[in-house]
């Protein structure tokens, strides 16, 4: 699979783009500054990867070092104001499991984690729902006035869920990981032929994403 | 004069060491194969790379990396896409990539109308980068300006380029089917790439339901089976990893760095300079012809010139226009060749905005192994016997198909192992179609050299100014159309259409602004890829292109360009150049 398709799979999978991944709109983003993850926030959001991608048969999001990844990616991909949102996610997701279970995400059962995480992924679709109809409304109304260009200055005023970023970037980091791409997917750097009638039987895993 | 400031710091070596028999701007795509032939028939050969040295397999540094071998994963961290905003929006760009393309920041050009110049200052070229598709013109290409009264009449026709056609496709090695069509005439073939199940599907739904229409497997400068001049050349089989734009550990995809430059340096008479700027070509009042040309050291800024007898221009279509407007002497005070005021206009493209995304039902017992690097064609089926629509010219479709990622059914929780097992299994099929459109050269489109602003080099930047027309419009409307009919006919699903309205450039599949022609008063070269009025100096690359076509250019420039450099060694000998 391309780069392009898991890209896609990833929107598909949370009602959206990549969020810092929407190249022509880059002209108005102010540079993320330098943000702290201490190693407590990065065991945090590897709990949190586990929960969406857990170990089963194959090796979750945890053995695949999300947490680190979304370090990596945060700081050098995301603007300031998604930093902030990722950042600010991680004691909002806390406080949202007090809410729900009554303690902490890190002391909750994977039972309670997953209720949790599954209440907030509709959560976060619902806001990328109102994120993409201000899309449409401003793209209607830049065609309106006659432009015929590429729309590359588009700033969404509603800000992204931070579910919403940390699914993406469990999904973009758990699939192009060496674990994700190898022992749970099917990975071949080097095919040397192609066969366009392979079969396929239920349950034979994709081949992993190039990118 | 003007370059007269240049005399003042000027290295003297003498002029019998810098003298060659031929020097080659550029090291790209066409720039590789003048050196080749020029080197084959024992030219001391010359050849000028702005940018740094690559060598093949040993300056790959991310050929054989895995995904997890890159921080972002390919994405480009964002400062560097808020410095390099036009770089960024090419597909081509990213981590394991970034190194072969030229940097907004490095070399910067004003955009008087939206432009995006994507430029790959290397040894090589964008041959490192392309995306390999290569198609002959047909005779309907060639006739079509004189039948449809725009641009100028084409000097030559398809029988004058087919031998050399020919003559690169068995050294390139291209892979493709002989389908017998007149619109897309055969050429020498490597076996032609599989279509997987659901590409041939579509492919023959369209073919029965379309009298005028024909889908095949693309043709590409792929070594599917390589013959002997292949090994020769040291390269292999393509091992259908599609990493292609890093640069092939195989040298499975054509490219001069993998192909054409290391034959021309085996000959022994070839001499390769990176880091090399050309400032200007350098023309003699009292020879009335070009004697060499002057190059500025890329790190230390020393200018020097080389000479030679013959010159040949191939430095990417924008920056040959940027080279010959920049090479003024009081014989041509507006540009080298350029008498009639028309170097730099007429600048065209291809109109690349369309694209249509659909699902396809069923095959869920087939998959695929291996990534192919093309899809399924149409050849243009628009105004090719008479004019039939409301528009000039046609369009080239593109398209493919693949399988993405399957998903939980409704309603299920997506979060946790059920979710897990759902998305790592292959989803439903899905077809990626494109349109590559011809664009009709206009006067208006152009490029110049701004007149207070310089590069770092002190060469004045170019002003582009090219946009698209009202035809242009009127083409993406009927891809749109057809398109969509089409993939109805073959029972697709879930059709979108998609206009990115990208600005020209993107494309990269910039031509013309020293177009070849008839006459002096209307062209800048003749048919041999001479100028008119100095025919020692050949432009053989993008540059020199009357009209667009609707194929990818690549194997036309290529072809070209030995023609030209076949020519120019028989005028050598005769002492008519």
């Amino acid at each position: 699979m391309e780069r392009r398709e898991l890209l896609k799979m990833i929107a598909l999978a949370t009602g959206g783009a990549l969020i810092g991944g929407e190249l022509f709109f880059s002209g108005c983003k102010s540079a993320g500054g330098a943000v702290t993850f201490t190693p407590e926030t990065i065991a945090f959001l590897d709990e949190v990867a586990e929960t969406i991608i857990p170990a089963t048969s194959t090796p979750g999001a945890k053995a695949a070092q999300v947490g680190e990844f979304m370090k990596v990616y945060v700081t050098d991909c995301y603007d300031a104001d998604d930093q902030k949102v990722f950042l600010e996610g991680v004691n909002k997701l806390n406080d949202a499991c007090n809410k729900m279970h009554g303690h902490d995400f890190m002391k909750a059962p994977a039972e309670h984690r997953k209720a949790l995480l599954t209440a907030l992924d509709k959560e976060a679709k619902a806001v990328q729902d109102q994120r993409s109809k201000a899309y449409s409304e401003y793209e209607k109304a830049e065609r309106a006035k006659g432009s015929n260009l590429p729309i590359m200055d588009f700033k969404n005023p509603v800000a992204p869920h931070y579910f919403t970023l940390m699914k993406q970037l469990t999904l973009l980091g758990f699939f192009t990981s060496k674990t994700g791409a190898t022992e749970t997917l099917r990975h071949i750097q080097v095919p040397g032929k192609y066969d366009g009638a392979l079969p396929y039987k239920k349950g034979d895993k994709a081949w992993a994403d190039s990118i | 004069m003007p370059g007269d400031s240049l005399n003042i710091n000027i290295n003297s070596k003498g002029v019998q060491q810098n003298s060659f028999d031929a020097i080659v701007i550029g090291s790209g795509i066409s720039g590789g194969w003048a050196a080749k032939e020029l080197c084959d028939h024992g030219l001391k050969t010359l050849v000028l790379e702005r940018g740094k040295d690559v060598k093949h397999l040993k300056d790959y540094p991310t050929a054989i990396k895995d995904p997890w071998d890159f921080a972002h994963r390919g994405r480009m961290p964002l400062a560097d896409e808020k410095e390099n905003p036009v770089a960024n929006r090419c597909y081509a760009y990213g981590e394991a990539t970034q190194h072969f393309f030229v940097k907004d920041n490095e070399h910067p050009y004003i955009q008087e109308k939206p432009f995006d110049w994507i430029r790959g200052y290397q040894v090589g070229g964008k041959s490192l980068l392309w995306a390999r598709a290569t198609q002959r013109w047909s005779r309907f290409d060639f006739e079509g300006p004189a039948r449809d009264g725009f641009a100028i009449d084409w000097p030559i026709r398809y029988e004058d380029i087919a031998p050399w056609y020919s003559h690169t496709e068995i050294f390139a090695g291209i892979s493709g089917n002989k389908d017998g069509l007149e619109t897309l005439p055969d050429g020498e073939f490597l076996p032609a790439w599989e279509l997987n199940c659901v590409e041939k599907d579509i492919q023959q739904k369209i073919n029965a339901q379309y009298k005028d229409r024909r889908a095949i497997t693309g043709r590409c400068a792929h070594l599917t089976r390589p013959n002997p001049i292949h090994l020769q050349q040291g390269r292999g089989q393509c091992q259908a990893r599609t990493l292609c734009e890093r640069g092939c550990p195989f040298g499975g995809y054509f490219s001069s760095n993998s192909s054409t430059l290391p034959w021309a340096e085996k000959t022994g008479n070839l001499t390769l300079r990176p880091d090399s700027v050309v400032h200007s070509i350098i023309y003699n009042e009292q020879k009335g012809k070009a004697t060499g040309v002057r190059v500025i050291d890329a790190h230390t800024k020393q200018v020097t010139e080389y000479f030679a007898k013959i010159i040949f221009v191939n430095a990417a279509c924008l920056n040959s226009n940027l080279i010959l407007l920049n090479s003024t002497s009081n014989r041509f005070p507006n540009g080298l060749g350029n008498d009639s005021g028309l170097l730099g206009k007429y600048i065209c493209f291809h109109n690349y905005r369309g694209s249509i995304t659909a699902s396809v039902e069923g095959f869920e017992d087939k998959y695929y192994y291996g990534r192919k690097p093309t899809g399924v064609m149409l050849p243009n089926f628009r105004n090719v016997y008479r004019q039939e629509t409301d528009f000039l010219r046609g369009y080239t479709v593109h398209f493919s198909a693949g399988r993405g990622r399957a998903s939980v059914k409704n309603g299920a929780a997506e979060i946790g192992a059920g979710y897990k097992d759902a998305i790592c299994e292959p989803g439903g099929w899905g077809v990626y179609m494109m349109m590559q459109g011809e664009t009709i050269p206009k006067e208006a489109n152009h490029v110049r050299l701004s007149k207070d602003k310089k590069d770092d080099w002190g060469i004045p930047q170019l002003i582009t100014s090219v946009d698209y027309d009202e035809n242009d419009e009127k083409v993406l409307k009927d891809f749109f159309e057809q398109g969509k009919e089409m993939l109805e006919k073959a029972a697709c699903k879930n059709i979108v259409l998609n206009d990115s309205k990208q600005a020209p450039g993107l494309d990269i599949h910039e031509m013309g602004g020293v177009r070849m022609g008839k006459d002096a008063k209307t062209s800048l070269l003749n048919k041999w890829n001479q100028f008119h009025t100095c025919s020692n100096v050949f432009v053989t690359d993008g540059a020199c292109m009357v009209s667009t076509a609707t194929q990818n250019p690549s194997l036309t420039f290529m072809a070209l360009t030995a023609r030209a450099a076949n020519h120019a060694v028989e005028e050598l000998k005769k002492g008519n150049i």
